[in-house]
C-alpha cells in the first residue's frame, strides 16, 4: 500500500490522536503514527516538530525534556485538556468530511 | 536595568530553546537510525535515511524555532520592520512627526502656563484653608474689584474675627537702599506687613524670627525680614545677618530673619519681594474719619473646621455691627471671603481657559489628522497585509505589526514633543504679559506631559490597527484578488472624508478665534493717542522729604530739578526735555482734583486730571496746541497763576465759548491760556480724560518724572541721563527709567500675547488640516489612476480630469467651514470681552476666514489633482 501524503490541516488531529493513549516524544508520535494507519501514512517529519510546537504554543499540549529509555534527554509530549477538547472538535469536522467524500464518491 | 536583565534572559532563553531542540531532533534521528539498522540497513545507510526522513536538519531546526521562538523575538522582528517600513515612506513619517510633536508640544507648553498660573496649588501648608478677605461695593457688579479694606476696617476685623487662626494686612512698600562699595542705589520690592503674615501662610523663617504687632507703631518698624535670594545677594549667605542693618534712605532695617528660598507671596511673582517690613498704623488709621483709603491687602487662615461660607457669615456679622456704629462707612459695601487662589487669579481665569481651549483644538486637529493619515497608510497597506495573511499570518500578528508601526511613530513624536514643551514654555514664561500672577511657577509639569504624550499616542495606535478588523476571518483566494483590487472600502473613505472635513471645521474655529483677536489688536494700535510715544525716554525722579520740611523741599527740589532739566538739554541726542509731575500718560499714575468756574455751579465732586508740566512737555509728547498758547518762560511763581485745558475739558465745561482768557477754580484761581488736544492718558482702550495742567513751576511739587525726546538710541543716553540727576539728587535710587513706548508696550501686551499665540495656533490649524486635504486628496487620486488614464485616453480635457479631483476637496472645504463658522460664531460671543471694538460676528474676519482656507485647501488639492491629469494613460493602464 502507498504512502498517502497528509492532507493540509491533518496532522494536529493525528498528533492529538496519538497522545490521547499517553505522553510521547517526537519520534515515538510518528512511529506510532505509522503503526496505527499500518504504515499507510507517514507523517512528514520535517513538519511534525513545527506542528508539535505550534500545539505546544496553543496550550493543547505541554511537554518536558526528560531521560529517555537509553539515557539522552528527550522532549516529551503530553496532552492537555484543551487538547483533547480540540480533537473532539477535529475528529467530528474529520468524519463529517470523510463520510461526505465517500457520498459523492460512491454515488452513481 | 530591569529592561537589560529581561534582554539578557531573553537572549539566554532562546540560545536554551535552540539546544533543547537541537538535542530534541538529534534524539530523533538516533532513534530513526536504530529502527533502519532493525530492518536490515547498515549503520551508515540507516543513518542516511534517518535525516532524509526528517528532510534536513538545519531546515527543521529553523522551522522549529521559528514556532517555539518568543514573543520577544516577533516584536523584535516587527520593530526592525516598522523602522524599515516608516524609512521607506519618509514624507508620510516626516508629516506625522511633524503633526505630533507640534500638537504635543504646544498643548503641554500651554497647559503647563495654565497650570502653573492657577490651577496648581498654592506653595503653602494646607493652601486650601487659605482666604482673601476684602471690601467689595455691592452695586458695581464688576468682579475685577480690587477688594482692598481701609486699615480702620482691618484693625477691627482683626479684633473681634475668632473664625480664622489669623489675618494679615499687606501693603505695598519699596526700599530705596544707600548706595554702598560704589554700587548704583537700589530700590527694592518690599511689602509693609502685619504680624500675622508668616503665620497665616504657615511659613517661618530660616534663620531668625519675624516681628510681632509690637512692631506697628511708627517707631518701632525699622526691622526686616529679608528673602531667601536677598540674603544670598546682598550679605553673601552670611550666618550672622541676624542683627545687621539694611542701609535704607529712610532710615536703616534691622534684620530679624530670613525666610526659606521657596517662600514667594505674592506667588510666583515675575518680580519677587526681597524685604517684608512692618505695616505701621498711623493714628489717623485708628479712627473713622471722613476720609477712606482703601488700600491694604487682607489675607487670613480659616480655622479648622470653619467652611468658608462660615467665615463669610460671621465677618458679615462683623460688618453688621460697624456699620450701625458709623452707617456711612459701610454704605453699599460689604466684606468678601473668598479662597487666596481664586482671589488672585481672578482677573485672568477666562483668559488662561479660553487658551486651553485653544490649544486642545489644536491637538484635537492633529489626533484627527494622525488618524487620517494612519487611515490612508494602512489602506494603502491592504495589499501586503491580504498577502501575509494569505500565507498564514493571524489576525493578532497583522494587528501587532501594525500597532508597532503606530508606537514607533508615536513615541518618536512623543519625545521630539517634550523637547518642543521645554522650550515652549521657556519662550512663554518671557512673552507673557507681566501682570498675569504666579509666571514663576510656570514648569513643565511631567503628568501633564504624559497625559498629552498619551493622548496622541493612543489616538495614532487606534487608528493604526483599524485595517486589521477587516481580517477577522481568514482571507481565501477570491478574497484576496478583490482585495488586491479594490483598495478600500467605502466605510473607510467616508470615514476619511469625515475627518477631514472635522479638521477642516477645527481650523476655521481657531483661524476665526485669531482673526478676531488680529483685527482687535489691529485696531489697538491704530488708536489715536493723542500723543506720539515713539523714542520719548521718562525718568522717575522722586526725591526723599520728611514731611517736616516739606515746604522747604519744595523750593529747594524745584531748583534742583531745574538744574537737572538744564543738564539733560545739553546732552547730545536730547532733542526736547520737560518735566511732569501729576500723572504720567501710560505709566498708570493719575491725579484728579476739584475744578470749579467762578459764577457757575457745577455739580458737587466735579474734577479735572492735574499735571504740573515744564514749558517744553508738549512738545515732548507731541501735543498739539488748538487755542492760545503754551507755558513759556514766564510763567514763574510770581507771575499770574495760569492753566492749560485739554479739548475734552473745554467741550465739557465751554461748549460754543472759547474758555482762553477765562477764570477758573484749579489748584487757586488760574487764568486758561490756551487750550491743547487729548491725550488718552490710560492708553489706547480708555476714553479721552478732561485734563488740566499748570506750570511746575506756580506747583507744590516735589519731585517729577523727566520726559525726553530722543534722537539717538536710548542706551547711549541713560548713563549721561542719570549722572545729571546724581549731580542734584547724590546717591537717589532711579527704578523707572523706561521708554514711553515700553508702557505703551506692557498696556497691549496681554493683546499681543492672545494675538501672537491664537495666530500661531490658527497657523497650524491650517497647516494640518491642508497636510490632511492633500493627503486624502493624494490617496483618492492614486486610487482612480486608472479611471483617469482610461478618461484621459478616451479624449476627456485635463481640466476636466482636475475639476472632478477638486471637487472632492470643495466638498471637505465647504462642509468644513460651514461647521467650522458656525461653531466659531458661537464661540466668539463667548470671549467676546477680549475684543477690541471688534464684534464677535465681523463679518470682515469672517469672509477673510472663509477666504483664506478655501484658498490654502485649494493649494493643498491642486498639487495632486494636477498630477492625476498629467497621468500618462500608457504607463498607468500597463500596471494592471
Amino acid at each position: 500500500m502507498p504512502r498517502t501524503e497528509l492532507l493540509q490541516g491533518t496532522l494536529d488531529l493525528l498528533l492529538l490522536r496519538v497522545l490521547v493513549l499517553g505522553p510521547n516524544h517526537g519520534w515515538g508520535i510518528a512511529n506510532r503514527i505509522r503503526q496505527m494507519s499500518q504504515e499507510g501514512l507517514s507523517a512528514s517529519q520535517g513538519s511534525l516538530y513545527p506542528a508539535l510546537h505550534r500545539l505546544e504554543i496553543r496550550g493543547e499540549v505541554t511537554s518536558e525534556m526528560t531521560p529517555s529509555e537509553n539515557n539522552r534527554r528527550a522532549r516529551v509530549y503530553t496532552i492537555t485538556t484543551a487538547g483533547r477538547r480540540r480533537l473532539k472538535v477535529e475528529q467530528k469536522g474529520w468524519e463529517h468530511f470523510a463520510l461526505s467524500m465517500r457520498r459523492v464518491l460512491e454515488t452513481e | 536595568m530591569s529592561r537589560l536583565i529581561a534582554y539578557l534572559r531573553g537572549i539566554a532563553r532562546r540560545r536554551r530553546i535552540d539546544v533543547e531542540i537541537d538535542e530534541e531532533l538529534a534524539f530523533h534521528v538516533e532513534q530513526e537510525t536504530e529502527r533502519h539498522i532493525a530492518l536490515g540497513l547498515s549503520p551508515a545507510d540507516a543513518r542516511r535515511e534517518a535525516l532524509i526522513g526528517i528532510g534536513g536538519l538545519t531546515q527543521t531546526r529553523e522551522a522549529s524555532r521559528l514556532v517555539r521562538s518568543t514573543s520577544l523575538d516577533a516584536i523584535w522582528r516587527d520593530l526592525q520592520h516598522a523602522i524599515r517600513s516608516l524609512s521607506a515612506t519618509p514624507a508620510f513619517t516626516a508629516v506625522a512627526l511633524a503633526v505630533l510633536t507640534l500638537s504635543i508640544g504646544a498643548t503641554t507648553a500651554i497647559y503647563s502656563v495654565v497650570d502653573g498660573v492657577m490651577l496648581r496649588a498654592l506653595p503653602f501648608p494646607t493652601p486650601d484653608r487659605l482666604v482673601a478677605v476684602g471690601e467689595q461695593h455691592i452695586r458695581s457688579a464688576s468682579a475685577q474689584d480690587l477688594n482692598l479694606a481701609a486699615p480702620q476696617n482691618f484693625l477691627d476685623w482683626r479684633a473681634q474675627q475668632d473664625v480664622f487662626t489669623g489675618i494679615a494686612a499687606i501693603g505695598y512698600a519699596s526700599i530705596s537702599v544707600r548706595p554702598e562699595n560704589g554700587r548704583e542705589p537700589e530700590t527694592l520690592e518690599a511689602q509693609a506687613v502685619t504680624a500675622d503674615f508668616f503665620p497665616v501662610l504657615g511659613v517661618s523663617p530660616i534663620i531668625g524670627r519675624t516681628f510681632t504687632t509690637e512692631s506697628e507703631v511708627d517707631g518701632r518698624a525699622q526691622v526686616a525680614v529679608i528673602s531667601y535670594g536677598l540674603w544670598q545677594r546682598r550679605f553673601g549667605g552670611a550666618a550672622d545677618v541676624v542683627g545687621r542693618l539694611l542701609p535704607g534712605q529712610r532710615g536703616d532695617f534691622e534684620i530679624l530673619g530670613v525666610m526659606p528660598p521657596t517662600f514667594a507671596y505674592p506667588v510666583g511673582a515675575s518680580r519677587s519681594t526681597e524685604v517684608w517690613i512692618p505695616n505701621v498704623f498711623r493714628p489717623e488709621d485708628r479712627v473713622r474719619a471722613n476720609e477712606y483709603s482703601y488700600r491694604l491687602q487682607v489675607i487670613g487662615r480659616l480655622r479648622d473646621g470653619v467652611t468658608l461660607a462660615m467665615g463669610q457669615a460671621r465677618m458679615d456679622q462683623i460688618t453688621a455691627a460697624l456699620a450701625a456704629a458709623t452707617p456711612h462707612w459701610f454704605k453699599d459695601r460689604a466684606a468678601k471671603v473668598e479662597r487666596l487662589d481664586e482671589y488672585l487669579t481672578r482677573g485672568v481665569r477666562t483668559w488662561m481657559f479660553m487658551l486651553l481651549i485653544a490649544v486642545a483644538f489644536v491637538l484635537l486637529i492633529a489626533c484627527v489628522n494622525l488618524a487620517n493619515l494612519m487611515l490612508v497608510r494602512a489602506s494603502v497597506r491592504r495589499r501586503e497585509l491580504a498577502i501575509r495573511s494569505a500565507l498564514g499570518a493571524s489576525r493578532a500578528d497583522l494587528a501587532r505589526t501594525l500597532l508597532i508601526e503606530g508606537l514607533v511613530l508615536s513615541l518618536v513624536g512623543a519625545a521630539l514633543g517634550v523637547a518642543l514643551a521645554w522650550a515652549g514654555a521657556a519662550v512663554l514664561r518671557a512673552a507673557i504679559p507681566p501682570e498675569v500672577p504666579r509666571i514663576a511657577d510656570i514648569s513643565i509639569d511631567l503628568r501633564v506631559l504624559a497625559a498629552m504624550a498619551a493622548v496622541a499616542v493612543a489616538s495614532g495606535l487606534i487608528f493604526s490597527a483599524a485595517p486589521v478588523l477587516q481580517f477577522s476571518r481568514p482571507v481565501t483566494g477570491p478574497a484576496i484578488a478583490r482585495m488586491l483590487r479594490a483598495k478600500t472600502t467605502p466605510a473607510l473613505q467616508w470615514l476619511r472624508g469625515a475627518l477631514v472635513t472635522l479638521e477642516v471645521a477645527l481650523a476655521v474655529v481657531l483661524l476665526v478665534g485669531a482673526g478676531l483677536f488680529l483685527a482687535s489688536f489691529a485696531r489697538v494700535t491704530r488708536v489715536d493717542l493723542g500723543i506720539d510715544p515713539q523714542d520719548v525716554l521718562t525718568v522717575r525722579i522722586r526725591p526723599l522729604t520728611g514731611a517736616h520740611n516739606w515746604q522747604l523741599a519744595q523750593q529747594r527740589n524745584r531748583g534742583l530739578l531745574e538744574n537737572v532739566l538744564q543738564r539733560v538739554r545739553a546732552i547730545p541726542g536730547v532733542d526736547v526735555a520737560a518735566l511732569v509731575s501729576g500723572g504720567m500718560p501710560l505709566r498708570g499714575d493719575l491725579r484728579t482734583i476739584d475744578f470749579g468756574i467762578p459764577g457757575r455751579l457745577l455739580p458737587r465732586g466735579e474734577d479735572l486730571d492735574f499735571n504740573e508740566v515744564s514749558a517744553d512737555y508738549f512738545r515732548v509728547l507731541g501735543v498739539p496746541l488748538l487755542k492760545g498758547r503754551f507755558f513759556d518762560q514766564g510763567d514763574r511763581g510770581g507771575g499770574e497763576p495760569v492753566a492749560l485745558i485739554n479739548e475734552a475739558a473745554a467741550r465739557t465745561y465751554f461748549p460754543g465759548d472759547d474758555p482762553v482768557g477765562r477764570i477758573i477754580e484749579f489748584d487757586g484761581a488760574r487764568r486758561i491760556v490756551g487750550v491743547v488736544g487729548n491725550i488718552r492718558h490710560d492708553g489706547p482702550e480708555t476714553d479721552w480724560r478732561r485734563q488740566g495742567f499748570i506750570p511746575l513751576h506756580q506747583s507744590r511739587a516735589v519731585g517729577a518724572t523727566l520726559v525726553l525726546r530722543l534722537s539717538r538710541n536710548a542706551r547711549d543716553i541713560v548713563p549721561m541721563v542719570k549722572s545729571a540727576i546724581w549731580t542734584q539728587f547724590p546717591d537717589l535710587a532711579l527704578p523707572d527709567v523706561e521708554m514711553l513706548s515700553g508702557y505703551l508696550g506692557n498696556l497691549i501686551a496681554s493683546r499681543r500675547f492672545n494675538m501672537q499665540l491664537l495666530t500661531l495656533f490658527a497657523v497650524l490649524a491650517v497647516v494640518i488640516a491642508c497636510v490632511g486635504i492633500y493627503g486624502v486628496i493624494t490617496y483618492s487620486v492614486s486610487l482612480r489612476t486608472q479611471e483617469f488614464a482610461v478618461r484621459l485616453a478616451l479624449g476627456a480635457l485635463p481640466r476636466v480630469i482636475v475639476w472632478s479631483v477638486l471637487g472632492r476637496a470643495l466638498i471637505y472645504l465647504g462642509g468644513g467651514l460651514a461647521i467650522g463658522l458656525a461653531a466659531a460664531g458661537t464661540l466668539a460671543t463667548l470671549v467676546s470681552g477680549f475684543f477690541f471694538e471688534t464684534r464677535p460676528h465681523d463679518p470682515w474676519v469672517y469672509t477673510s476666514v472663509a477666504a483664506t482656507l478655501v484658498a490654502t485647501g485649494v493649494i493643498a488639492a491642486l498639487l495632486p489633482a494636477r498630477r492625476a491629469a498629467r497621468v500618462d494613460p500608457l504607463v498607468a493602464l500597463r500596471v494592471e
